[in-house]
């Protein structure tokens, strides 16, 4: 093999993990190849979500300020549908958007070309438009990557390829994606101009919501997103494939009846879809993050390794991607052999606190997977309100006891109790 | 040796154009941009013409500060050096404007053999610019060619016209412009990419080669440019037998005068 084929690390995949770990690579000297299947970075991307600020610092403080954000996020909801009607909870907090500010809506192909022009700029070589085939393994090292008919060298093989990495699968840390690992997310961009947008959802010029939905999924495990961006609104839901295929409904079908729900459609009304499509999404945590992160001359990064969290109430994998790509720069940097890369990257991992995070979140998926949670829960939260709120001149009923009957009309005492004891478990 | 020019315009990528449902207005404000599709054929054409007879292939192209970006992509396609003619004109620029920095381009490479373009360009497909180079440096052009094949000092080119082909000879220098049925422009694999950073650019403004104020002048001034849409009648035949509604078919295009 020629010198000139040969880099300090190969990084497939130019999402927020590769390319994080790319800008801080090239940044301290290192030659740094980023291999995109995209015809761009952030091209094959469809998440509408939100990044977590303090991961970009990490990257290069002060880098945030000068990222193509969409809005700062100062409401977190959380909305219940009802059949007919919806319960939100709405927290502002202003402090949300001191100085150094907690989130911001993005939407990703932009975000994604603009940090991979960054890590450009910083010296790092990206070639889009590329599909890594296989690994080249030697004596039981990764030693390279195959595209085509070309072979490229590297020290480390560094994997941020995505949920579905088959980079990870050929390094056999992973196995093949099973039904319960993945959601299936259907998102929807919508645009509408920004001053209907603040005014829809209380919002100042800057300011921005992001929501969890639940009740928004027909009974079938899984719940809904809502975030404002400048000028469009990124919606969504994201269910397990496996219980829409159980009951024999199409993700199209479920997607559109959301829409059109009576909480849902005046905040879209109006709107132009800019933007639909489908993708998979980390579901099970912590617990499918494969038990090994890396082999001699490999590490895998980002949602490649299953990196997300999913609390219910808000969701994490943008920002966990960032710092796993951190982490495996820093471990490249500081090892003094290939063989210490990967042992490094997992202390880097405890330290920067992503592994300890994703380990107090590791029961939390079972919440989520309540199959009551999709609907039960949320319809009878929506029937307590419609009788505290309901007043037709009747006398009505006493509190305690019309309470009981509304419970009762939605679980039994033994389902509360096996549910309650699970999210107490859980947590 | 022989050299091979191939150039390519930077254009806008139609599917990122959007219409303004109410003006008919075009938003091309999140348009990204490519080589137009015709031009990857002329591009590939050269480098595999050359492969064939060991010419050198180059480059060229006209355009603002923005086919900067274009360089690599044009490079990873095969051509070992690129140029590139960076001046604002080329937002407002014709088939006039265009054949006229080409042609002072080519003149300014001196060494050219065979000038490749594509039949039109993706966003306007004027088909001006290349018989225009022909003219201003004064040698044969050839266009809507299907077939290429290079024989000692010139070409012969198979012209598709209508149901007809006509095969066209010329000596060198030669201006031919192609048709996308000609070849299958290559995916650039991750060598042709990587290989491509580091071949080299020339890189000139117009002034660089002596055009004037006039030579930069669009003879045709767009006025407007406004996007199309297709009205339809949105008419349903669901009553009645199928007889009965081919016979309401019927009668609304014979109506719409289409029979």
């Amino acid at each position: 093999m020629g010198e000139e084929e040969k880099f300090d690390a190969i990084i497939i995949g130019a999402g927020p993990a590769g390319t994080a770990c790319a800008y801080i690579l090239a940044r301290e000297g290192k030659s740094v190849l980023v291999i995109e299947r995209g015809i761009s970075a952030g091209s094959k991307n469809l998440t509408g979500g939100r990044l977590y600020t303090y991961a970009l610092e990490l990257v290069e403080p002060g880098l945030h300020a000068e990222a193509p954000l969409e809005r700062k996020v100062v409401r977190e909801q959380i909305m219940m549908l009802g059949a007919n009607g919806a319960l939100t909870i709405d927290y502002l907090d202003y402090d949300f958007k001191q100085e150094v500010p907690q989130s911001y809506s993005i939407l990703r192909a932009p975000f994604d070309e603009w940090f991979a022009a960054k890590a450009e700029e910083q010296g790092a070589m990206v070639a889009p438009g590329i599909l890594v085939e296989d690994l080249i393994i030697r004596d039981n090292k990764v030693v390279g990557v195959k595209a085509g008919e070309d072979e490229m060298y590297a020290d480390v093989v560094i994997a941020a390829d995505g949920i579905n990495s088959f980079m990870a699968q050929k390094a056999g840390l992973r196995s093949d994606l099973t039904g319960h690992m993945v959601g299936v997310g259907v998102k929807e961009v919508i645009e509408l101009p920004p001053d209907v947008i603040q005014n829809r959802f209380n919002l100042a010029t800057d300011e921005g919501t992001a929501r969890m939905i639940i009740g928004c999924t027909e009974g079938i495990q899984g719940g809904g997103f809502l975030y404002t961006n400048k000028d469009s609104v990124s919606l969504g839901i994201v269910f397990s494939p496996e219980a829409a295929a159980k009951q024999g409904k199409s993700i199209h079908e479920i997607h559109q009846n959301f829409k059109m729900h009576p909480a849902i459609y005046p905040l879209i009304g109006d709107g132009n879809t800019v933007e639909y499509g489908a993708h998979l999404v980390p579901e099970s945590g912590w617990r499918d993050v494969p038990p090994k992160l890396y082999r001699d001359g490999f590490l895998v990064t980002g949602d490649a390794a299953g990196f997300c969290i999913n609390t219910g109430t808000i969701l994490r994998g943008i920002d966990l991607a960032i710092v796993s790509g951190v982490a495996a720069a820093r471990a490249v940097m500081k090892a003094a052999d290939s063989t210490a890369v990967g042992p490094a990257y997992v202390k880097e991992l405890e330290q920067l606190g992503l592994i300890p995070t994703m380990k107090m979140f590791a029961g939390w998926p079972d919440i989520v997977a309540i199959p009551r949670m999709a609907e039960t829960y949320p319809r009878l939260a929506n029937e307590v309100l419609r009788f505290m709120f309901t007043v037709d001149g009747h006398v009505p009923e006493k509190m305690p006891k019309a309470m009981r009957a509304i419970v009762k009309r939605h679980v039994s005492m033994s389902q509360l109790i096996s549910d309650g004891w699970k999210g107490v478990t859980s947590v | 040796m022989l050299n091979i020019i191939a150039c390519y315009k930077w254009v806008l990528d139609e599917q990122d154009i959007k219409i303004n449902p109410g003006n008919l207005a075009l938003d091309t404000s999140r348009a990204k941009r490519k080589i137009s599709e015709y031009d990857r054929n002329a591009i590939e054409e050269a480098v595999i013409q050359a492969g064939e007879c060991g010419a050198t292939v180059a480059s060229l192209t006209f355009g603002d500060s923005t086919a900067k970006q274009s360089l690599k992509d044009a490079l990873s396609r095969g051509p070992e050096k690129a140029y590139w003619v960076n001046d604002n004109a080329a937002q407002t620029a014709d088939g006039f404007v265009t054949a006229n920095v080409l042609a002072a381009a080519l003149r300014k490479i001196d060494k050219y053999d065979i000038i490749l373009c594509g039949e039109g360009s993706a966003d306007s497909y004027g088909q001006q610019v290349g018989p225009r180079i022909g003219a201003l440096l004064g040698i044969p052009a050839i266009t809507f060619v299907s077939e290429l094949k290079i024989e000692g000092t010139k070409v012969i080119a198979t012209r598709k016209i209508g149901d007809c082909t006509e095969v066209a000879t010329a000596e060198f220098p030669v201006v031919v412009t192609l048709l996308p049925e000609i070849n299958k422009p290559r995916i650039p694999s991750l060598k042709q990419v990587l290989g491509a950073a580091k071949k080299p650019v020339t890189e000139w403004k117009a002034s660089d080669l002596g055009l004037g104020a006039e030579d930069l002048s669009p003879v045709n001034k767009i006025k407007e440019i406004k996007g199309f849409v297709m009205s339809r009648k949105n008419v349903l035949y669901k009553e009645g037998t199928p007889a009965e509604k081919v016979a309401g078919l019927v009668a609304s295009l014979t109506k719409e005068g289409v029979l």
